[in-house]
């Protein structure tokens, strides 16, 4: 990872491109979603296609993609013959052959058609949206799959040969003890997936549960979380599984290479509603929401929303915020490099302070969070973003 | 106006009582019956113009009233009342409206029977050598025992039983009968053959436009506008803009003669300038000696006053100055604090006011505020004789430099129920209290007579009181003697950072466990935090009692990918906003209302 931290601070042509696109269809909304997401028509799903058609001829593409990612929203929704179309519009734009090419599907919608069409395409990597092996907790996320279309889904994937298979699971779920959620991994393991992503239940504001909670319906119990995050890491490493990121597990050389793209504040092109890009010195997500989205693309207009400029200060800060979140951890000497007048003295001394309380470890210029401080990945993010900005005040006090 | 009257036939007398005894009530009845207000101006409770008066049922200015009477003698008689402060907090104030009085009316109410305020202020009226009127108020309730009434005020206040007079405020009952006594009983206006004039300043008030207006009693002599007017404690001299009578609003008249009730505009704007109590003479021919009882009004009670957010600093600071304007016993002084950033030292008559100011800042100038714990004047006499006043924990001298710390005592009566006796001697124990005499006033309750430490009494002295009488008790005090105590500045250390809001002057045995509470109360309150943070308290640099703060367990979020980056970022920042927003006590990052919650729990 070293030497893409490296190529990353350097800024420089030759480094990590990646191409998300947002698939915005789901024939239901599940309970803890907050992606944009919208029913699937006819009529919508041909706009959408359309309209990506049309946003690629407005995109500047710099150099190779190196990875892509499909993610939604339910890319498994649409056809087989729409999956070849938006196919072959991406591969129109973009130059070479990507080494990783993700799609996300969930377990209801996985048939061998579009499984032969993903891999007509080029399509290296399936995730596949398990959550849970339990009917009950199944049932309480407003999931729209039984424990039988797992299997089955599965299945056909193992039969079709992609090169890397993940599986979503997620945690502290309510109704969910200690022993169904080690049952839950061990069924997962059981499947031999190459790559595994455990997520924690969050609670985020404009979804049912996050209504559930404002209730009382639901509960907070941060200790029950802390508890299930440390289990999973050990359980995982037991398993053979390596864990590179909060909330990411692989067997060796299956880490999703467009993720750590990400988190190394390298560049990516994002397609569709919603979708997020980080490229050409500006950050920003377009409009979520399908018909205005798709009636500017068509006029030549991409309407971004929450745009910054990328500075190197800005970068340097997302790539420690971000970057800490990984095992890695990040190699500040890079970025120290790219961007010498950012406040180094003051991460230097939150970085000394998290080594001195066991919440992170030191070797050279590489800083990474030790399991007790990769609990706290957010407030030591807070405390970098207060260190870069509020040097000052910091050392008045 | 009726034809001017003698001072033969003016009586000026006053209301006293304890709280809740029927007090506005019966002025207002009185008012009506002599048509001073007409009844449908009257508004409920016509005396108490402050809202927050009227809501606690107690008087903080006074309202003086001019009353015109026509006596069953068939004379007209010019009846001055006085409406007057009713706490121990204004015992002063109390003392001054008094003083411009010959006669009080003394309330009992028929239900409740003689209470510790009904005590003290009968004795300050005494002291004051005022006739007493004795009425039993609320004499239709079915729960009225006169009885015991009139046995109490032989028995506890030596005032003969059938001096009194049987009344209801609510009912009307006994107007008459009042009004007549006033002018039969209470003797006509005193020292009015003195050769100057003397005036005596009883309360002021702060008219934006027309400045300081003091509220008088002309004893001798006469004041008309453009005299010359000078306050004996100063030699100050000033003009006089204008005279006038309570009606009971302001209304202007030529001249204010001996025995009259009145108020003076003068020259002067800056109400502190004019004195409760001082005396105010004519300059051309002024008088030798002032009229007995001046002095300087000092505060008691200290405590920060900060305002919640910050930017609010100025409006406090306003806030604060036009309070002190109508209220010269207020004072304050700027201040700040590592914990609560700038604010400001107020020094307080009592526990009342205090409460009064703070409520007043937050109602009448819309700032919300935080208050330390509130503290006393302490004597500090240090090594080689040299004595200071320390009101701020602050400012105490280094231990190893103190010879002796002397603290202000209490004297305190407490009248409860015979049953509550055991619980409140251990309260009084509890709070370094001795307990002197006790008296019994009736089958069912006792008079206790104790000296406390006021310090003590600062905090839920008078809840806890409250609560072991189940709200039958009740206490007034006066102040007594400073006396030597072997008390410490406690410190309270976050990290080993002291935090200047939090430390205070305590007795040594009763410092660990207070020290122990306030780690704990603080270990519970400041949320998790990343980093370990020690909470301790300490003497002199010895530490006396230790907690840590809870660790922080997770915080996390679970995914972060492409489109994440900037919720999460917005996420973060909302966090870093929340940051910037608390007090850092050295390295440790604090809610500010951590600090209040705890101040507010105390």
């Amino acid at each position: 990872m070293s030497a893409s931290d490296t190529a990353q601070a350097k800024g420089v042509g030759g480094a990590p491109l990646g191409l998300y696109v947002h698939v915005p269809f789901c024939a239901s909304t599940c309970d803890f979603c907050a992606f944009y997401q919208t029913q699937p028509t006819a009529e919508t799903v041909l706009g959408f296609l359309d309209g990506v058609k049309a946003e690629a001829t407005l995109v500047d593409w710099p150099r190779p993609i190196t990875t892509i990612f499909w993610g939604g929203g339910t890319p498994g929704l649409l056809a087989p013959r729409q999956i070849e179309v938006l196919g072959a519009t991406l591969r129109e734009r973009f130059l070479g052959e990507p080494q990783e090419w993700s799609v996300e599907l969930a377990p209801a919608s996985v048939t061998v058609e579009r499984l032969a069409a993903f891999k007509a395409i080029g399509v290296t990597r399936i995730s596949l949206g398990v959550q849970s092996f339990s009917p009950a907790l199944l049932e309480g996320l407003g999931r729209q799959h039984t424990k039988e279309q797992i299997y089955r889904a599965h299945e056909r994937i193992r039969a079709a040969g992609f090169r890397s298979v993940n599986l979503d699971l997620m945690f502290a779920l309510p109704g969910q003890d200690e022993a169904s959620w080690m049952a839950d991994i061990d069924a997962a393991v059981a499947l031999a997936p190459d790559h595994l992503s455990t997520y924690c239940l969050t609670f985020e504001e404009d979804t049912a549960l996050w209504v559930k909670l404002s209730q009382g319906k639901v509960k907070l119990d941060i200790e029950r979380e802390a508890r299930l995050y440390e289990e999973t890491w050990a359980r995982l490493a037991q398993l053979g599984y390596e864990q590179y990121e909060v909330s990411n597990f692989a067997r060796p050389g299956h880490a999703c290479l467009h993720n750590l793209n990400t988190w190394g504040m390298h560049e990516w092109i994002g397609l569709g509603p919603s979708a997020a890009s980080q490229h050409a010195g500006w950050r920003g997500a377009n409009i979520a929401d399908l018909a205005l989205w798709r009636e500017r693309v068509a006029r030549g207009e991409r309407l971004t929303e929450d745009r910054v400029a990328l500075t190197p200060a800005l970068l340097a800060e997302d790539a420690l915020v971000f970057g800490l979140r990984r095992n890695a951890g990040v190699d500040l000497a890079p970025w120290r490099a790219r961007c010498p007048e950012a406040p180094w003295p003051v991460v230097e001394v939150l970085a000394d302070r998290l080594v001195a309380e066991g919440l992170a470890e030191r070797a050279g210029s590489r800083l990474w969070l030790t399991n007790r401080g990769r609990l706290l990945a957010d407030t030591v993010g807070a405390e970098i973003m207060a260190a870069f900005e509020i040097e000052s005040e910091q050392i008045s006090l | 106006m009726p034809e001017p009257m003698s001072a033969k036939n003016t009586r000026n007398f006053c209301i006293i009582a304890h709280v809740d005894h029927g007090k506005t009530t019966l002025s207002d009845r009185l008012l009506e019956h002599t048509n001073t207000v007409s009844q449908r101006v009257l508004t409920a409770q016509h005396l108490d113009s402050m809202d927050l008066e009227k809501e606690r049922g107690i008087t903080i200015k006074s309202h003086p009233v001019t009353m015109t009477y026509r006596a069953k003698d068939g004379q007209d008689y010019k009846l001055n009342l006085m409406d007057t402060p009713g706490h121990v907090d204004f015992s002063y104030e109390v003392s001054r409206s008094l003083a411009a009085c010959e006669g009080a009316v003394l309330l009992i109410d028929a239900a409740q029977g003689v209470e510790a305020q009904t005590v003290a202020n009968a004795q300050l009226a005494f002291g004051q050598n005022l006739k007493i009127i004795p009425v039993i108020n609320k004499i239709d309730l079915p729960s009225a025992n006169l009885e015991l009434c009139t046995r109490q005020l032989e028995d506890i206040l030596t005032i003969p039983a059938e001096e009194a007079i049987l009344a209801s405020g609510k009912s009307g009952i006994g107007i008459v009968d009042i009004l007549e006594a006033v002018v039969a009983r209470v003797p006509s206006p005193r020292w009015s053959d003195y050769p100057q004039a003397r005036i005596l300043v009883f309360d002021s008030l702060y008219d934006a436009y027309r400045g300081c207006i003091a509220y008088v009693r002309v004893f001798s002599g006469s004041i008309k506008a453009h005299d010359m007017m000078m306050l004996m404690s100063t030699g100050q001299k000033a003009e006089v803009k204008e005279v006038g009578i309570f009606t009971p609003k302001m209304e202007k008249c030529t001249v204010l003669n001996a025995g009259d009730v009145g108020y003076i505009v003068s020259s002067i704007k800056t109400p502190s300038e004019v004195k409760t109590g001082d005396t105010i003479t004519i300059a051309a021919r002024p008088a030798t000696e002032m009229l007995p009882g001046y002095k300087e009004v000092r505060p008691m009670v200290f405590c920060g006053l900060y305002p919640l957010e910050s930017d609010d600093y100025e409006k406090l600071k306003a806030g604060l100055g036009r309070l002190q304007l109508n209220d010269a016993a207020f004072v304050y002084s700027s201040e700040s604090s590592l914990a609560l950033g700038f604010g400001f030292r107020c020094g307080f008559l009592g526990l009342l006011h205090m409460e009064i100011i703070q409520e007043r800042v937050r109602r009448e100038h819309d700032v919300e505020i935080i208050s330390t714990y509130p503290s006393v004047i302490y004597h500090i006499v240090k090594q080689g004789g040299e004595e200071i006043d320390v009101d701020n924990p602050v400012n105490m001298p280094d231990p190893g430099t103190i010879l002796e710390i002397r603290e202000p005592t209490i004297r305190a009566s407490i009248i409860i129920p015979n049953s509550s006796m055991g619980d409140m001697l251990s309260i009084i124990m509890e709070k370094r209290g001795v307990c002197e005499h006790t008296d019994t006033l009736d089958m069912n309750r006792v008079m206790l007579r104790c000296v406390l430490p006021l310090n003590e009494i600062l905090v839920d002295f008078n809840d806890r009181l409250k609560s072991v009488t189940h709200g039958y008790g009740s206490m007034d005090y006066e102040l007594g003697d400073y006396m030597a105590s072997d008390l410490v500045k406690m410190d309270i250390m976050i990290n080993g950072d002291p935090v200047d809001a939090f430390a205070c002057i305590v007795h040594r045995d009763k410092a660990e466990s207070k020290g122990r509470q306030l780690c704990e109360k603080l270990a519970e309150i400041i949320p998790p935090q990343m980093f370990k943070v020690a909470i301790q308290a300490a003497i002199g640099g010895k530490i006396i009692a230790r907690d840590n703060v809870k660790e922080m367990r997770k915080d996390v979020t679970a995914k972060c990918y492409g489109g994440d980056i900037s919720r999460k970022r917005k996420l973060l920042d909302k966090q870093k906003e929340g940051k910037k927003k608390m007090k850092q006590i050295g390295k440790v990052s604090i809610p500010p209302d951590a600090f209040i919650k705890v101040l507010q729990n105390n």
